[in-house]
């Protein structure tokens, strides 16, 4: 039988940039998949004859591209000049249009507030530093706090020394707005309702919180350095992005298996030894990288009679809290006004947004859902936000019908034409992204984006460096720290952690 | 306002009580002694038949498929030796391998088992629980518990009990019945003796009291304290949590942790068994590297002590009970220890102490001196390591 020197247990991103680099530094990988596509939540998917980016449609980091060489395998990023415009859908047939060109921004600004027109671009300067530091800090182990290894504290130096250059002003500013409100954020900076709303819907995106919950600043930046600004910047289809990650992989030795769902991690004196596959099937490899989120890796593929108490609890412990659905529209043709590759929100007020988090606080499906809608050829995919996992009365299956008719009602006020035009429709309520994508709770996360989640408190204190209390068992998904949306960033981190241990 | 609890057997203890010395335990009221002097209950322990209500012990039924699983997981003990009718008794660890408190484990079918504990457990059982096929309920309010201690106690029991008691073997228990009232005898005690712990219905408890001292009478049965029976445990060489050790629940610092294998209870770590429990790596490694503490027994010297006293022109002065307190033991002039537990012994007639000694001063044999208050002087008596208990009648285990 074939050995190897890591099996890695999910073909998403994560997964995949994990294997990618590991066999590109000459290890043997196997990549085991459950689903018979690879992507994990960046998949492009087939329903009724529409394609669509299912889940979530993203970006990697720069240097992964780079690193991986996947412009050789068919992914090239954008031009700035073709990154499309974020277009927030105001009442009465308003809009605001963010383009990423910021004198185009500005000019569109400014009907709303000249002030802030004039305000855009040093905002755009802070947010660029912002990134840069979030970027840095992803870039760097977190210390097991608060014990902090030497090589671990002169990585922090550095991410220190990142800060500073900043410059003071900033560095300070930086650390300020990280625990504030989206809403405290954006009203130091702006005065114009439509713009405060449109830029905070970022800062909710994904998340269950509201844009008065502490931290959505945070979530803002992260979303932001993740898409590479306000709009979804796409380096193509979210399946061309993983078929791209899938070629690397392969070209440098990588071996996948789809359609090989793993049941269980074998353990022996809590050292990793294996998978065991759902048809009995066990495969030998003393390194396991789990791209699982860590409450599926821990207490479904280890179990939790491996594992300390303390450390089962604290994982329990972990808020997943998925509250997003995504709905596909298969259309005609894209009603007027609509263009294909566009980023719409529909975020009109502040207020509007809060209410509608307001409703998953109480486990209801908001009633005036804040929408993010991405577009193609002849699809409309919604991010509907709040959609909470567990609802205060009734199953998801019972609720389709109502969540459907909420956002499509929701888009039809900007887009009259948009229901004579739908010719089918795909639904993906909390549930569905649990059962489907192996998302615990739906949490497209892997965990809440949130101030007691992040940095080294990701997925659990002490344990944000990939490392698990198995020995040679890895987490290498969105559930530990860089991670959380798409980036490949924890895929990447969690690949040299392994490659320096094996 | 905080009110501590009656136990079961209170209607009849609150008359019994002569001093009203009553004594916290787990939250309720017990009697430290029923009569003014201990003497006569402690003798009761080791001559005839002692009546002890224990039932503040906190009780927890585990029933299910995977109880076996869970209470391998949390106690250091390989429960899957653990026969139908067997009790163990073990204790359990925190994450690094220090106590959490200790007690004893009985099976009482193929999937259900009773674990007593001194302090609450619910929530360590039930976070241990995670994933598995079980049931844990707590029944220490529901049910009572009597400690029937002494060489007599099996001729009391077989008076009153439908079946003879002879039968059992030590650490191990049987269903009964007594008066018509069903209920689970095992022959386990903190004393060192022959004895038996009585697990009965909490409604019950009082029918039960009432026909053990009837049926104890010419056994010359006597209720007792929970201060002599502090005399006894002492000379049998068994430990009190809070008292001898501190559980790493409580613990303010790690000096103040103590491994099972420091309080002499390696023999309940049962480190050849399979898989994961709490504390195993800490223990497998205490084991590997050896202890720094050691829980002992310390004698102390009679002429040692009697010239201390004699030096200020008294006999000894020694308190004729079991003092809680921690007194220091040094080697030359250095402490290299503390006595947790100090106790006249009068079956022995030796003053005796639990010691926890540091490595390598916990060699029986070694020549230590403890401290002794002597006319409010703080010296030092001459003291000599011996291994524990103290005392252990053939009886105990026959």
């Amino acid at each position: 039988m074939k050995t190897y020197d890591a099996i890695i247990i999910g073909a998403g991103h994560n997964g995949l940039v994990s294997a990618a680099y590991l066999a590109k530094a000459g290890k043997q990988v196997l990549v085991l998949e459950s689903r018979a596509i690879p992507g994990g939540t960046l998949v492009t998917e087939e329903f009724d004859g529409f394609m669509a980016d299912m889940v979530q449609s993203g970006n990697l980091c720069p240097d992964i591209i780079r690193n991986l060489k996947l412009a050789r395998f068919g992914l090239k990023p954008k031009p700035v000049s073709e990154i499309p415009a974020f277009i927030s859908l105001l009442p009465d047939s308003d809009i605001l249009v963010l383009e990423s060109d910021p004198v185009k921004a500005a000019e569109s600004i400014k009907r709303f507030s000249p002030k802030d027109a004039a305000r855009w671009p040093d905002f755009l300067t802070f947010m660029e530093k912002a990134t840069k530091f979030l970027e840095s800090a992803y870039d760097t182990l977190m210390p097991r706090l608060p014990k902090v290894s030497l090589s671990e504290g002169y990585s922090l130096a550095e991410l220190a020394l990142d800060l500073r250059l900043a410059g003071r002003k900033n560095m300070l500013n930086i650390i300020r707005v990280i625990p504030m409100t989206a809403v405290e954020f954006l009203e130091e900076w702006f005065e114009s309702e439509q713009l405060k709303a449109a830029v905070a819907s970022v800062g909710i995106h994904g998340v269950t919180l509201g844009v008065m919950s502490a931290g959505t600043t945070f979530n803002l930046i992260h979303n932001w350095l993740n898409r590479g600004g306000l709009a979804h910047q796409y380096l193509g289809r979210a399946g061309q992005v993983t078929d791209a990650l899938v070629a690397a992989a392969e070209a440098y030795g990588a071996e996948m298996r789809l359609s090989a769902e793993v049941t269980s991690i074998k353990i022996e004196d809590n050292q990793a030894a294996g998978v065991v596959l759902k048809d009995g099937e066990e495969i030998s490899a003393q390194t396991v990288l789990s791209s699982a989120d860590p409450k599926r890796t821990f207490l479904t593929l280890v179990g939790p009679m491996e594992l300390s108490p303390t450390f089962v609890w604290h994982t329990q412990s972990i808020k997943m809290r998925g509250s997003v659905a995504k709905l596909h529209l298969g259309l005609k043709s894209l009603p007027d006004g609509m263009a294909a590759d566009t980023t719409y929100t529909i975020a009109p007020a502040l207020n509007y947004l809060e209410r509608a988090y307001d409703a998953a606080k109480y486990g209801q499906i908001s009633e005036k859902p804040y929408l993010e809608v991405t577009t193609s050829e002849n699809v409309i995919s919604i991010h509907f936000q709040y959609a909470p996992y567990k609802l205060k009365q009734g199953a998801w299956n019972d609720k389709r019908d109502t969540l459907e008719k909420l956002a499509v009602d929701t888009l039809a006020v900007h887009f009259p034409e948009l229901q004579s035009s739908i010719v089918k429709s795909k639904l993906l309520t909390p549930a569905d992204l649990e059962t489907t994508y192996s998302l615990t709770e739906g949490d497209l996360n892997h965990g809440q984006i949130m101030l007691d989640q992040f940095m080294f408190m990701r997925p659990i204190p002490g344990w944000s460096n990939h490392k698990t209390p198995i020995d040679g068992l890895y987490l290498c998904g969105s559930g530990v720290h860089a991670g959380g949306g798409i980036s490949g960033a924890s895929g990447r981190n969690a690949a040299k952690v392994v490659s320096k241990e094996i | 306002m905080i009110q501590l609890l009656h136990t079961p057997f209170h209607e009849r203890t609150e008359l019994l009580c002569q001093p009203k010395n009553w004594r916290r335990w787990a939250g309720y009221l017990v009697a430290g002694s029923y009569e003014m002097s201990l003497d006569r209950e402690y003798w009761a322990i080791r001559n005839t038949a002692a009546l002890i209500d224990v039932s503040p012990l906190m009780k927890y039924l585990i029933t299910g498929v995977d109880a076996a699983l869970l209470l391998n997981r949390v106690v250091t003990r390989d429960i899957d030796k653990l026969q139908v009718g067997q009790v163990y008794y073990t204790g359990w660890c925190d994450e690094d391998g220090k106590m959490i408190d200790d007690g004893t484990l009985s099976r009482l079918d193929e999937t259900t088992y009773r674990l007593t504990s001194a302090e609450p457990s619910l929530r360590w059982l039930t976070m241990n629980a995670v994933g598995l096929e079980l049931e844990i309920t707590e029944i220490t309010d529901s049910m009572a518990a009597l400690s029937l201690q002494g060489p007599n106690s099996s001729s009391v029991l077989n008076r009153c009990c439908d079946n003879p008691v002879d039968e059992i073997k030590y650490f191990r228990l049987m269903h009964n019945e007594l008066d018509g009232i069903p209920i689970s005898i095992s022959r386990t005690g903190y004393t060192g003796d022959l004895g038996y712990e009585i697990w009965i219905d909490a409604k019950d408890a009082l029918p039960v009291w009432d026909a053990l001292i009837a049926a104890g009478h010419d056994f010359g049965i006597l209720p007792v304290g929970i201060l002599a029976m502090d005399m006894a445990r002492v000379e049998a060489g068994l430990f009190m949590i809070e008292s001898d050790y501190t559980s790493s629940d409580h613990a303010w610092i790690k000096a103040q942790q103590s491994s099972p294998f420091e309080l002499g209870l390696g023999w309940t770590v049962n480190l050849d068994k399979p898989g994961y429990f709490v504390g195993r790596p800490a223990l497998a490694r205490e084991q590997r590297e050896g202890s720094t503490w050691k829980l002992m027994g310390l004698e102390v010297e009679w002429d040692g002590l009697e010239a201390l006293f004699k030096d200020v022109g008294l006999p000894p002065q020694i308190l004729s009970m079991a003092i809680r307190a921690s007194l220091p033991v040094r080697s030359g002039k250095k402490q290299i220890g503390y006595v947790s537990t100090a106790t006249w012994s009068p079956l022995l007639k030796k003053y005796i102490a639990l010691a926890h000694l540091q490595k390598p001063y916990f060699e029986p044999g070694t020549n230590l001196r403890m401290e002794v208050t002597v006319q409010h002087h703080r010296q030092y008596a001459p003291a000599r390591v011996v291994t524990l208990p103290f005392y252990e009648p053939e009886w105990k285990k026959r």
